[in-house]
């Protein structure tokens, strides 16, 4: 029987690996794909925590509704962002964080 | 009139702004910008003819997501007056503009709309952060501002500066809106409601647990810490502000800031006035502000670059407002001798505007005429532009907080909070800052009225009509505020 509790473990676990990943990893497409991860834990928690609020045997929509919002943000977001990393891409053929450094003093 | 017709004006002006882009030959773009911000102006007149919370209809369900109160119009007014203001210096800055974005062709006009037309539906978005009190509605408000800030910052598509400045709020922000949502999706869990109002409620009644409501309120205080610009969640602000284009960078420091503090307002509100996590929650924003004030005072000392120099100001202002904020009395209840912490923010950041935005028109100035925006590139403005020259002056002494100025009673009104509820390592920091800040405000006064210029034959810098109009509105601004605080008290 799955509960509450084992929809939010996983849930902390997939946060903690896109964390992770955004703190560690150097390559700025891996750090975006770990920041969708992000994301998507929040997703799941909403899920079971709309599950999991029922009211008179229904579950609470409002956490559903989010979970579409964030969806739909996390597109768009990609959409923007792809497009600023090409756009650095094309001027500098990089794609790891730690050269982009140009702003020093 | 409904409030929320401003927000639906504002976006329909968007529209129309591109669709006139599109289909009208104009002979020069910049007309755009002017129309845009005589369209946000009349918005701004317009806010003050919005109906009251107790004359319009209470519209059900609606009511819950959007508040109407006196806190949301004037942050409205706040994002109409830094749009305003921003579209002038993004008129004046088309130059360096179109020298990253199509150097080629020195005709062209490409870009232009969009970066006139996009600042407009940022503001559309700080608009509705300002009203929201729904996490939802706090969730894709904030989006919308932040995505249009992505594009914004990273517009000069040609500078290496600016696309490094875009990659790095892209990936910033995306953190943070992580931590936000996930933030959001606790407090949703143990709470099981989304209206603040309702999470209020139970979070009084205490049938939750501590821990996991003050897991929440640490993760959304992780992502509005980023949009205001707190420590230890800061280190975006210095290389953003400093590669994206200069008005953008005036916009993210006062409109997205002032959308930050309406929010983190209305987030810590429910949780400070519940007894359960009071003290804790108070324990954690003092040491937010505490860590800000001495970080950013201390970082800006050894700058050279003005922009580097503002981004620090801005961290080290973020101190002093969540100084006010920590200094909120437990459980919500004010004495009367004192002013609440809501009011002295919300001037401050008033304050805050006025004299940012001075600092910045003059830069944008500066930087398209005379090519550079280190402390070099102001050296000797006083004998080559005496007007601009003072502005400055009035703006740096404006934000070090030199008295008969705005600036001066924004930071009475946070040390005499602090000292009313205690906090006096939180004052004596806040000294120490104060004092710090004098230091490398005047940097840049000293560079202008006691340094010889680079070039001595350079022309005197050329100031457009609207510009001269702001810059002398604001000094008015700062002075009268500086006087008399009443009219500006929420």
């Amino acid at each position: 029987m799955l509960t509450l509790g084992h929809y939010l473990i996983a849930s902390g676990l997939l946060f903690s690996v896109g964390f992770i990943g955004v703190l560690l990893r150097r390559n700025v497409i891996i750090i975006f794909m770990c920041l969708e991860l992000m994301l998507s834990a929040a997703n799941l928690s909403l899920v079971a925590f709309s599950r999991y609020n029922q009211t008179a045997g229904l579950p609470d929509y409002n956490g559903d509704v989010l979970v579409f919002f964030i969806i739909t943000v996390a597109a768009a977001e990609v959409a923007v962002g792809l497009a600023i990393i090409v756009a650095l891409f094309r001027s500098r053929q990089i794609t790891d964080v730690t050269a982009m450094n140009s702003m020093k003093n | 009139m409904p409030a929320y017709y401003l927000e639906v004006i504002v976006v329909v002006l968007g529209l129309t702004l591109l669709l006139v882009e599109a289909f009208v030959p104009l002979g020069d773009r910049r007309s755009l910008a002017w129309l845009a911000a005589l369209g946000i102006g009349v918005v701004l007149c317009l806010s003050f003819l919005v109906s009251t919370p107790e004359q319009a209809e209470e519209t059900g369900r609606f009511s819950a997501l959007y508040a109407t109160d006196g806190l949301a119009l004037f942050y409205k007014r706040i994002a109409l007056l830094t749009t305003l203001l921003v579209l002038l210096m993004s008129a004046d800055y088309r130059k360096i503009l179109h020298q990253y974005t199509d150097p080629e062709r020195p005709q062209s006009q490409a870009g232009l709309g969009e970066f006139f037309t996009l600042p407009v539906f940022a503001c559309a978005g700080l608009m509705w952060m300002a009203s929201a009190t729904d996490l939802i509605s706090i969730f894709v408000s904030l989006e919308a501002v932040t995505m249009t800030f992505y594009v914004l910052v990273a517009f000069m598509r040609r500078n290496v500066g600016s696309l490094e400045a875009g990659v790095k709020y892209l990936i910033l922000g995306a953190l943070s809106t992580g931590f936000l949502v996930y933030g959001i999706t606790w407090l949703y869990g143990i709470t099981g409601q989304t209206e603040l109002s309702a999470i209020s409620e139970v979070l009084k009644e205490g049938a939750v647990s501590k821990t996991a409501a003050l897991f929440a309120f640490a993760l959304i205080l992780v992502a509005l810490g980023f949009k205001v610009g707190a420590v230890p969640f800061q280190f975006w602000i210095p290389d953003v502000y400093q590669g994206a284009p200069t008005p953008i960078t005036a916009f993210l420091s006062v409109g997205s800031k002032a959308a930050g503090f309406v929010v983190l307002l209305r987030v810590s509100e429910p949780f400070i006035a519940s007894e359960l996590i009071s003290s804790n929650v108070i324990t954690i924003l003092t040491v937010v502000a505490g860590a800000t004030l001495v970080y950013g005072n201390l970082a800006a000392i050894p700058q050279n670059n003005f922009k580097r120099l503002l981004a620090f100001s801005s961290i080290s202002h973020a101190g002093f407002l969540l100084m006010a904020l920590a200094s909120t009395p437990a459980g919500g209840a004010i004495s009367q001798f004192s002013i609440s912490p809501v009011s002295a923010i919300s001037f401050y950041l008033a304050a805050y505007l006025f004299m940012t935005l001075l600092a910045f028109l003059v830069m944008t100035l500066v930087r398209t005429q005379r090519g550079g925006e280190s402390i070099d590139s102001f050296r000797g403005l006083a004998k080559t532009s005496p007007f601009l020259a003072l502005t400055l002056l009035i703006a740096m002494m404006s934000l070090a907080g030199v008295p008969l100025t705005a600036g001066f009673i924004g930071k009475f009104y946070v040390f005499l909070l602090a000292v009313n509820q205690h906090h006096y390592w939180l004052v004596a920091l806040g000294v120490v800052g104060a004092a710090a800040g004098f230091y490398y405000y005047l940097k840049v006064v000293r560079a202008m009225y006691w340094e010889a210029p680079e070039d001595t034959s350079a022309p005197a810098i050329e100031v457009s009509m609207p510009t001269k109009i702001a810059l002398i509105l604001l000094i008015v601004a700062v002075f009268i505020f500086g006087l008399d605080p009443a009219p500006l008290m929420l």
